[in-house]
C-alpha cells in the first residue's frame, strides 16, 4: 500500500535470531539523544527554525552515506497508516507519530540504523541488532555519532555532557535496552518481583513499544534508567551483566516447568497455543502475541513443534495492525484485521 | 467482576503494564479501556493514558525540584525556571548553563550523578545559523513569481514562512 511502505524490505532483518542467546532476547537497541548547539530545542523553537534542522539533519545523514539506498520520511507528508508502520518498525516514536511539528527520519537499507529529527530532542540516532549484541548495537551507533557530530554542532557541555531537553536524558544522552523475551518467568509470577529487584540496580523496565505501553506476549523492554555519571561503555557492561542475569533466572525458570507434575500442563498449554494459532479464524494482535510467547518458548525448549525462531520473530512484526493492511493493501476494520491475521498465521505456520 | 475505574459496568479486559518498573494490573469495562487508550483490534500500539494507574509520571520534576525564591529565566530562550518545573523540558541548551545550580541538584537526585564522564566532543561542524538565512523580502519576492504562475500550494506554504518569520527579518 503505496510508495512509503511498499520501498522497506518485507522480511525485517534485525529479527532474524542471530545474536546471542535469540530465544531469549529478541533485539538490542542503543538509541543516542543529540541537540545542534544554539537552536532552542523542538518543543519551543519556532516551526520555521524546525523545518530548517530537518532539512539540515536530513542533507547530513545523507552525507554520511551510512544511509546509501536507505529512506528519508517527513512525517508531515505521511499518512496515517505509514507513520503507524513506522511505529511498528521501531524506526519512528508515538511522540513523532502524533507530532504536529516538522519531523522525519532517515532509516539505512537495512533498517539497522534510524535518525528521527525532531522528537522530543533535535536528533535521536538509533541502531538496532539481532539477539544479545550490546557491543555489536553500540558499535554501529558510535560510527553514526561520529559521522553526525562532525558535520554538526553538538550542544555540548563539559560538565553535563550531551545536552537534551529533558534532563533524565543528560549526560551520555543514551539508551541501551534488549527486548526479551520471559515467558517461563512470568507464569511463575516471578516479573512484579524481578522488576522491583532490577529499579533498584538502575534499570527500567517497560513494554514492547517503550514508555508507557504495555507487555505483549510476555516481552519486556529493559535498559538502563540513568544516562550521566558513567561512561557509555560502563552503563552497557551493566546492562548486559543484568540481561546476562535474566537469562539465567529465565533459564532456571524454564526447567522448574519440565519437572514431574508440572511438565504435562507446560506441554499442554504450549500445544494448545500452537493449535490455537494453527487453526483459529479471528485472532487480536494481544491473543496472538499471548499465544506466540507459548509457542516461542515451548520451540526453545525442545517440543516437536515444526517452526523456527526466524518464522516467530517475523510473525511478531508483521502481525501488527498497520502491517497487516499493508499486506492487505486496503484499508481493513479490527474485525477483518482479526480475520486477515489468522488468515496468514494459518497458511505460514508449520 | 465490575471495573476497577467506574465501578458500574463488568469488566472485559485486564490490562498489564509496566509502569516505573512494576507490573501493574487493572480491570476495565470497555467503555473505560477505550478511555484510557486500549483498544480491541489487536492492542492497536498507541501509548495508553496511564494517568488513572498508580505510579504514574505526572508531576515528577515538580516533587523533586527544589523551590526557587524568585523568577529564574534562561536569558537564551526566555523560558521560565517555574515553566520547566511544569513540563519537564527545558527550552535550549542554554538553559542549563543558567539553571546550573538548580539542575546540578535535580540531576544528582535522578542520576545519582551530576558529572559527565562519558564521551568527549568538540564542535567543529557548521552552526545552523550558518546557513544562509531566509529574508522575508525574497520570500515575498518568491509569493509573488509563485501567484503569478498560479503556483497556489507553494504560495501557501511561502506565505505561511513569511508569517512565521513576522518583522524580524524583513
Amino acid at each position: 500500500m503505496g510508495k512509503v511502505i511498499g520501498a522497506f524490505r518485507a522480511h525485517v532483518t534485525w529479527a532474524n535470531p542471530k545474536g546471542k542467546w535469540p530465544d531469549i532476547i529478541f533485539s538490542t537497541r542503543v538509541r543516542l539523544a543529540r541537540n545542534l548547539a544554539g537552536a532552542a530545542f523542538p518543543h519551543s523553537a519556532p516551526a520555521a527554525a524546525l523545518r530548517g534542522i530537518r532539512e539540515t539533519a536530513l542533507e547530513t545523514a545523507k552525507a554520511t552515506r551510512l544511509f546509501a539506498r536507505g529512506h528519508y520520511l517527513k512525517t508531515d507528508a505521511l499518512s496515517p497508516l505509514e507513520k503507524k508502520f513506522l511505529v511498528e518498525r521501531h524506526h519512528i516514536s508515538h511522540n513523532l507519530a502524533s507530532s504536529e511539528r516538522a519531523g522525519a527520519v532517515a532509516v539505512s537499507n537495512d533498517e539497522d540504523l534510524a535518525v528521527m529529527v525532531n522528537e522530543e530532542d533535535h536528533l535521536r540516532l538509533q541502531s538496532i541488532a539481532s539477539g544479545f549484541s550490546i557491543d555489536a548495537a553500540l558499535g554501529a551507533v558510535n560510527r553514526l555519532d561520529a559521522e553526525l557530530g562532525r558535520l554538526l554542532p553538538y550542544a555540548f557541555n563539559a560538565k553535563f555532557g550531551f545536552l537534551t531537553a529533558c534532563p533524565t536524558n543528560v549526560g551520555t544522552g543514551m539508551r541501551v535496552s534488549c527486548l526479551v523475551h520471559l515467558p517461563a518467568l512470568s507464569r511463575a509470577g516471578r516479573m512484579p518481583g524481578l522488576l522491583e529487584s532490577l529499579s533498584r540496580l538502575g534499570v527500567t523496565a517497560r513494554g514492547i513499544y517503550g514508555e508507557g505501553t504495555c507487555v505483549l506476549g510476555d516481552f519486556y523492554q529493559i535498559s538502563n534508567a540513568t544516562c550521566l555519571g558513567r561512561s557509555e561503555e560502563e552503563f552497557c557492561a551493566d546492562l548486559d551483566r543484568t540481561i546476562a542475569n535474566l537469562i539465567r533466572l529465565e533459564i532456571s525458570a524454564r526447567e522448574e516447568l519440565v519437572i514431574p507434575g508440572v511438565r504435562l500442563k507446560t506441554e499442554d498449554g504450549v500445544f494448545r497455543a500452537y493449535g490455537l494459532l494453527k487453526n483459529a479464524r479471528s485472532v487480536s494482535y494481544g491473543e496472538f502475541m499471548q499465544n506466540l510467547s507459548l509457542v516461542r518458548m515451548g520451540a526453545a525448549m525442545g517440543y516437536s513443534i515444526r517452526t523456527d525462531f526466524g518464522t516467530l520473530n517475523q510473525f511478531a512484526l508483521l502481525m501488527q495492525p498497520a502491517h497487516l493492511e499493508a499486506m492487505a493493501g486496503r484499508p481493513l476494520g479490527p474485525d477483518e484485521r482479526d480475520a486477515e491475521r489468522a488468515a496468514y498465521i494459518r497458511k505460514n505456520l508449520n | 467482576m465490575l471495573c476497577q475505574s467506574c465501578g458500574k459496568n463488568d469488566a472485559v479486559i485486564f490490562l498489564k503494564a509496566a509502569v516505573n518498573n512494576k507490573v501493574t494490573g487493572i480491570h476495565l469495562c470497555g467503555h473505560c479501556a477505550e478511555e484510557k487508550g486500549v483498544t480491541f483490534s489487536g492492542l492497536d500500539a498507541e501509548p495508553l493514558n496511564l494517568s488513572g494507574m498508580p505510579g504514574h509520571f505526572g508531576g515528577y520534576f515538580k516533587e523533586f525540584l527544589p523551590r526557587e525564591k524568585r523568577t529564574l529565566r534562561c536569558r537564551t530562550c526566555g523560558q521560565a525556571y517555574h515553566e520547566f518545573k511544569e513540563s519537564g523540558l527545558l527550552g535550549c541548551p542554554g538553559c542549563y548553563a543558567e539553571f546550573a545550580p538548580q539542575l546540578t541538584e535535580l540531576l544528582t537526585r535522578i542520576h545519582g550523578s551530576c558529572a559527565h564522564t562519558g564521551k568527549q566532543y568538540a564542535v567543529t561542524g557548521k552552526t545552523p545559523a550558518a546557513r544562509p538565512r531566509e529574508s522575508a523580502a525574497g520570500l515575498r519576492e518568491a509569493l509573488k513569481k509563485a501567484v503569478a504562475r498560479e503556483d497556489f500550494e507553494a504560495a501557501a506554504r511561502l506565505r505561511d514562512r513569511i508569517k512565521e518569520l513576522g518583522g524580524a527579518n524583513g
